[in-house]
């Protein structure tokens, strides 16, 4: 089995004033391709910087970050950005949706960053996406026409259209009533038993924690339990 | 990824938040567009300015270039420099060199030699003139119209019987008035006119020497004057024309006057003044009432009565009379001085209501009446002049015609100059010509004075140690101060062989060229042919050498740049500030798309896009104000409300032209520069992190 993610020894530090807050306290964890894995704690206990490490928004302050074996710390912004629309996918907690666009434009939006396809055959891959994910119907509508639930799905839908290794969730259910965040967890389940795509999504839903293969709990930047 | 490669994500995406932050892309345009305004209506009214400037220079005085002593202390302008009195541009000895080394230039069409000055002209009253107007008819001899000048002559005495007893109420000491009225009396005696209407030199003496000074002196008018060869003149300067007479035969000494300095100065007064109100309250559209100069002139008309009563004999007295009474002005006594006085107060006491029916009817039935200039075509003038050693030279001129330039009537600037044939100027400058030596020699020979050459003969004459003495006779009337002045009479002939122009002296010279876009390219080359036949001159062109007039436009072109600067630098600030404040609106969606993939430059160009967008909304709006109003002003035109503004247009209205290089060009530079400056805040944007935008709530 390859390892998606490989953290070692890995610190963030944040100045604060003229002091320093220790985000991240010398972690060190793997996560195997095709996890569906859970960062479980508290609030502040550093479960948004790890998820930003491992999503190649930030680099530690020490240690190292391997993304499929690519160390992370060294790459400039740009090598970063490219690793982040190439390999990874990002489901947030706000939906992050952006508004002037339809559904299907939305979607589409991270594959006309990578280039690289026609109209037509991003046409193909996006509605076999919204197939899945149930959103068929909803092609031309605005994203502000639809309810939390179906937004949470465009955004599945856009986390998968570049086919990422890994997809990042930053509390995914925590702006859905817990029906709706249960049928949303349960998607992210089946596309990754479909796709292989490694889930890594923060949650401290006690609900959503029971439908993770593996929890990882943090407290106060270290690791508690694997 | 590259913009171009998305354009519809990209448009889209700032399409939506120019909507959404409308006020602010309100704000942003408006601006942008007042800019694009701003630049196409003022560019394109400065070219235009330009262009009629520069026919109005060159088609009136200047030509292309002019060329001027190398000796000069002062610049050549020449329509006057900010500094008060004479300028001192030199002289050129000997035109002829000059003009064979400028004529060898293929380019150049013609060399017209010029030199400017200004002169006094004396100016007598009303009673001088009908005294002379009586010495005429008694040399004519017809007993008629010598009658019927005494009888105007008996006229105006009464007048002034009656404005003596007038003065009397505002004056203290009445010795003087005593006086006068002892010589009134005389002159009024009918024994004495009887005289008088015979020609007897000792009453007419005491008419001109004790009577006429009662009417008052006016003041000296001060002339400008150019003396030219006008033939060339007349070729080369396409804006000039004869208004009225003829212009100067070639070979014949004379003046023509300007148009403008004859409405302005040799009018009388209450014509002028029904004029200038004319000029106010017709065309420049400002009321009589409420508006100050304009009551200023109005009250001043009213009290011009006696530039009319003046000039008129008992006949027309009578007449005028009657008609003031037909247009509904009755006189309030019998007395026919007394009642026209009171008439013609009443009638010249004008409102906006009545200002314009007064006016014709003031031409039509007053004007023919009187003098209505001091001087016109067929008579002589006496023009005195400073020479440049300092002393005072008179010349007498006949007024061969009223000349005018084209469009240009109105402007002060054009017309300011009376022409005179380039022998008078010489005389007037105290080059002694040709026919005035010889008249020296004579004079010297009668005086016993050695040989003296004609450049120093004033001095050798009349400086000091100079052996001469020559009688100074009085020509001013004796309430001038006597000056002491040669009398020339007649110095020299009125004739003068055309040859004397081609050569001798000159202050400058106009050239014309055959290319009017090859203007510095020769003006550079005749300064090296000159110094290649070793002459000394300045060659400059009709810009440099108009002074302050030539630099207007400059000084307009750069008022409105930095208009333009400041509207940009404030749009700009606006801009930049408006980008920054929506990045923190945005902090979200910036994030969301950093995270998602997209590199800096996606976000930069797509704030770039939204500021282009902007612009291009704002400065196609701000080209098409612009048009409408540039076609509304080319059919409209713009009024010249001044006379220097009239100058400026080449005439009363300037209809700006569409230029299609400053319609287009414009817009996109605006749009361009704007664009470009908002990199700046459009790189801020860039740097936010997606992780810290992740923290932002919306």
């Amino acid at each position: 089995m390859s390892i998606a993610v490989r953290i070692e020894q890995v610190s963030k530090i944040y100045p604060l004033g003229k002091t320093s807050v220790q985000a991240l306290k010398e972690i060190s964890l793997t996560i195997a391709s095709g996890e569906f894995t859970t960062i479980a704690g508290p609030s502040g206990c550093g479960k948004s910087t790890l998820l930003n490490l491992i999503g190649c928004m930030d680099t530690p302050s020490t240690g190292e970050v391997l993304i499929e074996d690519q160390p992370i710390s060294r790459l400039s912004d740009r090598e970063l950005t490219r690793l982040r629309l190439n390999k990874l996918g990002f489901i947030f907690q706000s939906f992050n949706l952006i508004p002037v666009l339809t559904v299907f434009q939305n979607i589409e939006f991270p594959l006309l960053i990578q280039g690289g396809l026609t109209a037509k055959e991003r046409a193909g891959k996006i509605e076999a996406l919204m197939e899945e994910v149930g959103l068929k119907d909803q092609a031309k509508q605005k994203s502000n026409e639809l309810s939390g639930g179906q937004r949470q799905r465009v955004a599945i839908a856009r986390a998968l259209v570049t086919n990422p290794r890994i997809v990042l969730a930053d509390e995914p259910t925590a702006n859905l009533d817990s029906a709706t965040g249960e049928r949303i967890i349960k998607l992210m389940k089946d596309i990754n038993k479909t796709h292989q795509t490694t889930f890594i999504f923060s949650t401290h839903d006690p609900q959503v924690m029971q439908q993770a293969s593996r929890i990882i709990r943090l407290k106060d930047g270290a690791v508690v339990q694997v | 990824m590259r913009i171009l490669e998305v354009p519809s994500l990209v448009l889209r995406v700032s399409f939506r938040n120019l909507w959404l932050y409308r006020l602010k892309t309100i704000i942003i345009a408006t601006l942008l567009g007042m800019g694009t305004f701003i630049a196409i209506v003022g560019l394109t009214l400065l070219k235009d300015v330009e262009t009629s400037m520069r026919a109005s220079i060159i088609g009136s005085v200047a030509g292309h270039l002019q060329l001027y002593s190398k000796q000069a202390k002062d610049d050549l302008a020449i329509f006057g420099s900010s500094f008060m009195g004479r300028q001192d541009i030199g002289f050129i000895q000997d035109l002829a060199v000059y003009r064979d080394a400028v004529m060898s230039n293929p380019e150049v069409q013609d060399f017209i030699p010029m030199g400017s000055d200004m002169g006094m002209l004396g100016r007598g009253n009303e009673m001088d003139d009908s005294l002379d107007a009586l010495r005429a008819a008694l040399k004519g001899g017809d007993p008629t119209i010598i009658t019927d000048r005494v009888d105007q002559l008996r006229f105006q005495l009464e007048t002034l019987v009656k404005e003596i007893k007038e003065r009397r109420k505002l004056l203290s000491d009445m010795t003087q008035l005593d006086k006068q009225e002892l010589d009134l009396k005389q002159a009024m005696d009918p024994t004495f006119l009887e005289g008088v209407k015979r020609g007897e030199e000792d009453r007419l003496q005491f008419l001109e020497t004790r009577i006429a000074p009662l009417s008052g002196e006016k003041q000296p008018i001060y002339l400008m004057y150019l003396g030219t060869d006008i033939g060339l003149f007349e070729k080369n300067f396409s804006k000039f024309y004869v208004k009225e007479g003829q212009a100067l035969p070639p070979g014949q000494r004379g003046i023509l006057l300007s148009n403008k300095v004859r409405e302005d100065q040799l009018k009388n007064i209450v014509a002028r003044l029904f004029d200038r109100l004319k000029k106010r309250v017709v065309r420049s559209g400002v009321e009589i009432a409420g508006d100050p100069e304009n009551q200023r002139l109005a009250q001043d008309l009213t009290r011009q009565y006696g530039q009319v009563t003046a000039y008129l004999d008992r006949d027309e007295a009578l007449s005028l009379r009657t008609k003031l009474e037909a247009y509904g002005i009755k006189p309030g006594t019998e007395d026919l001085i007394l009642g026209l006085t009171e008439q013609l107060k009443s009638f010249l006491t004008v409102n906006d209501t009545n200002f314009v029916e007064r006016y014709d009817w003031f031409y039509q039935n007053i004007a023919p009446m009187i003098r209505l200039y001091e001087i016109s075509p067929g008579e002589t003038i006496m023009l005195r002049s400073y020479t440049r050693s300092g002393y005072l030279k008179s010349l007498p001129l006949k007024i061969y015609g009223v000349y005018s330039f084209q469009g240009l009537e109105d402007s002060d600037l054009a017309g300011v100059m009376n022409i005179v044939d380039l022998v008078s100027f010489r005389e007037l400058y105290g080059q002694m010509t040709d026919a005035s030596l010889k008249e020296l020699q004579e004079m010297r020979a009668q005086v016993g004075i050695k040989d003296v050459s004609a450049e120093n003969a004033e001095d050798a004459l009349f400086g000091e140690g100079a052996s001469g003495h020559i009688e100074a006779e009085r020509v001013a009337p004796p309430v001038v101060p006597a000056e002491a002045t040669i009398q020339v009479k007649p110095m020299i002939p009125e004739l003068f062989d055309p040859i004397e122009i081609q050569s001798g002296l000159a202050l400058n010279a106009a050239i014309r060229l055959k290319d009017e876009s090859q203007i510095d390219k020769v003006r550079q080359k005749l300064e090296e042919q000159l110094r290649a036949r070793g002459l000394e001159a300045k060659v400059v062109d009709w810009q440099k050498a108009s002074g302050f007039v030539g630099q207007f436009v400059n000084i307009v072109r750069g008022v409105l740049i930095f208009a333009l600067v400041v509207i940009f630098i404030v749009a700009l600030v606006i801009i930049n500030n408006s980008i920054i404040v929506g990045t923190l609106n945005r902090m979200r969606e910036i994030g969301t798309m950093r995270a998602i993939g997209a590199q800096k430059s996606f976000v930069v160009g797509m704030f770039l896009a939204e500021t282009a967008i902007t612009g291009m909304i704002g400065a196609l709006l701000g080209t098409l104000l612009a048009l409408s109003v540039l076609i509304f002003l080319g059919w409209k035109g713009i009024p010249a409300t001044t006379d220097v503004v009239t100058f400026l247009f080449s005439g009363p209205r300037l209809h700006p032209k569409l230029h299609p290089w400053i319609l287009t060009l414009s817009p996109i530079v605006i749009v361009i520069v704007a664009t470009l400056a908002s990199i700046y805040a459009a790189r801020h944007a860039a740097h936010i992190q997606p992780a810290e935008a992740m923290q932002e709530k919306e």
